[in-house]
């Protein structure tokens, strides 16, 4: 029997200025689980979501989300790219922004149907930010923020869920509340999320499956399999002091 | 054409520059916010800048000083900047500014160069195309208006159909492509828009000002609204009352128009930001300077209460002193909380006030529950994303929560 996959990506190589970000990366992605991508700075975690999607071009490979080439599969996936790399001083409320994620669905002219703007709210209401709705997103703190953002790809209705450290900066009450809803969405609904994470302890604790990531793909399975002192000391390459036990061993190699 | 330069209650003339002016300040106010919101101002500037070699090369090319013509040179010129600051920006390290810089310089200078070749050929038609440096609405006719009337209106066309990938792609580009928005293209798009714009604007305002027409609408509306339709409304409505008020002011001084709009616009810029509710700077500063004061009179009072409960009612000195404040800061937080009836003097001593004792003990408890939520805080199940006021976090949390915060804080675990 073959687990349903997500995302994969076959092979994957991508350079910026011939120096290669990810060099042959395999990995998959299950189906209604939540996945974390963990590596240290610059090991291309970002990258690997951005050229799985095909923002940024790759040297060789492929993807597929749910088996399909990605630009057939657009509207399978929501990408909630990284909170820094927008202008939050932009002229916009927060249900315009949430808005956004159902233009894809209804056109980009026709006016948004009544059954999309209750599909606003309700997405509005299940990060909590339904009294928010018509403020300037530049009055938002970093954690409603990235509610935002998660209502928006929320409203997308897309079966796989693809988000670029969504808990970086954030408090630890909105880190514990979206992390709640992300498995509320894989429970009851059956979505895939895949998060680059920073965090070790919550990968380990919250999510199903992990790729560990430097360049080269380390790891890729489920955390208690890939999450190991070996393969994080192969990531990190430096000793990692987030397992307590497990540092023992790091020095005695 | 006609009927709406008769409907100006304007001598003939002056009608026809108003009307101009008029449609010259929406478009620029419009298309220049794109401009503007993608933190390309200076795009604008350039490709101003070079609409002066296109309307040169034109002019030698046909021969003759029609507008047609002329911005249709203009406009080549204009997209063949662009090209040339995405292609160094691209093809080389040097930085967008950098970029900007050098085409925009040497594309003036080489205007510069060929209007006065073209003064020294004594062609008696080349009479006046120096007006576009600094613009003179004076000379407009019916048939430019017509012309500038028909491209504002097509590109205004483009911006209302294009609008939502427009604002998806000016706000999150990443996210403008994952959903298959062409942002490329879109990018494209909005700087061809933009070199429309300074089409329409370049025979009234000048290539040197012309920038300022993109801008200041757009900064202006920005303080005004906080949502995107709103402001490019906006700033189409303020760029055309600048465009006019500044044109017919000119016309009756008989000074180049582009320094005049430019004047107008800054005077509307100025105003925006001093003045609208809620970012202007004067709105922030007194808000700035009202919670600079309450942070002073609050320390002060709870010093105060301090004092009065470890001995004897204090002095202005001893207070200073036990607080470690400025004397400065202590008078005048004790002269406001005196002009509030929250203290009481007795000779040189100072009492707290019934009100007093009252505040002070519900700044207490403010300090008291902000230092709880920062404890507490992830404990407590919130039903929504609201973010506490830490100065009034009771007000912010709702009575419930509050209560829950309290019961939370002197809940200890069991020692085992």
């Amino acid at each position: 029997m073959t687990v349903p996959v997500a995302l994969e990506v076959r092979r994957l190589t991508v350079s910026y200025n011939a120096r290669p970000v990810l060099w042959d990366v395999d990995a998959a992605f299950p189906a209604a689980a939540l996945s974390a991508i963990v590596g240290p700075n610059g090991a291309g975690k970002s990258t690997l979501l951005r050229a799985a999607l095909g923002l940024v071009a790759s040297d060789s490979g492929q993807a597929l989300i749910q088996g399909r080439p990605v630009r057939s599969a657009l509207g399978r996936v929501a990408y909630v790219p990284q909170r820094d790399a927008v202008d939050w001083d932009f002229p916009i409320t927060v249900r315009e922004v949430v808005e956004m994620g159902r233009y894809r669905q209804t056109g980009w002219v026709r006016r948004v149907a009544r059954s999309d703007r209750m599909l606003v709210e309700d997405c509005l209401e299940r990060v909590g930010m339904r009294p928010y709705a018509t403020r300037q997103i530049g009055a938002l703190s970093g954690g409603q923020r990235q509610r935002v953002f998660l209502a928006r790809a929320l409203c997308q209705q897309a079966p796989v869920l693809v988000m670029d450290e969504p808990f970086a900066g954030v408090d630890a009450r909105t880190e514990a509340s979206l992390l709640g809803l992300l498995s509320e969405l894989r429970d009851t609904e059956g979505r895939s999320v895949i998060v680059v994470h920073h965090d070790l302890a919550t990968a380990r604790s919250a999510f199903d499956w992990a790729l560990v990531l430097n360049v080269r793909a380390v790891a890729c399975g489920p955390v208690s399999e890939a999450l190991t002192a070996a393969t994080l000391r192969r990531a990190y390459g430096a000793v990692t002091t987030d397992a307590p036990g497990e540092q023992e061993d790091l020095w005695t190699t | 054409m006609d009927h709406l330069i008769e409907l100006i209650p304007l001598p003939y003339t002056d009608a026809v520059v108003a009307l101009g002016a008029a449609i010259l300040g929406i478009t620029a106010g419009v298309l220049g916010a794109f401009a503007v919101l993608r933190g390309r101002s200076l795009v604008g500037d350039a490709l101003a800048h070079s609409a002066l070699p296109g309307v040169a090369i034109a002019f030698i090319v046909t021969g003759a000083k029609d507008t047609g013509s002329l911005l249709v040179g203009a406009g080549v010129a204009g997209i063949v900047a662009a090209l040339l600051m995405v292609g160094i920006e691209q093809t080389s390290r040097i930085r967008p500014d950098a970029a900007i810089g050098v085409v925009l310089s040497s594309f003036f200078s080489l205007g510069i160069v060929l209007l006065t070749y073209i003064a020294d050929l004594n062609n008696a038609s080349q009479a006046g195309l120096d007006t576009y440096l600094f613009g003179q609405a004076a000379g407009l006719l019916e048939r430019d208006v017509a012309l500038m009337g028909a491209l504002s209106l097509a590109s205004l066309v483009v911006v209302a159909v294009l609008f939502r990938p427009f604002k998806v792609t000016l706000f999150d580009p990443s996210f403008a492509s994952s959903v298959g928005l062409r942002v490329r293209v879109l990018e494209i798009t909005m700087t061809t828009l933009i070199v429309v714009a300074v089409i329409v604007g370049v025979r009234a305002v000048g290539a040197i000002l012309m920038v300022a027409l993109l801008i200041a609408p757009t900064v202006a509306a920005r303080q005004l609204t906080g949502r995107l339709g709103r402001m490019l409304v906006l700033a189409g409505v303020i760029g055309a009352a600048v465009g006019v008020s500044g044109a017919l002011v000119s016309m009756r001084a008989e000074v180049p128009t582009g320094p005049v709009i430019v004047l107008v616009a800054f005077g509307t810029v100025l105003l925006c930001l001093l003045l609208a509710p809620g970012r202007g700077v004067l709105w922030r500063a007194g808000k700035l300077r009202r919670d600079r004061r309450r942070a002073r009179n609050e320390g002060v009072l709870v010093d105060l209460d301090t004092a009065v409960h470890a001995g004897p009612p204090p002095t202005e000195r001893e207070l200073a002193q036990l607080s470690g404040r400025p004397r400065r800061e202590i008078l005048r937080g004790l002269r406001d909380l005196h002009r509030t009836g929250m203290l009481e003097r007795d000779g040189d001593r100072i009492f707290l006030s019934g009100a007093g004792a009252g505040a002070a003990h519900g700044v207490h408890e403010r300090r008291h529950l902000w230092t709880l939520w920062l404890e507490h805080g992830a404990e407590l199940d919130l039903p929504d994303a609201r973010e506490p006021d830490p100065h009034d976090l009771r007000a912010s949390l709702g009575d419930e929560h509050t209560e829950r915060l309290f019961a939370l804080g002197t809940w200890r675990p069991p020692s085992p």
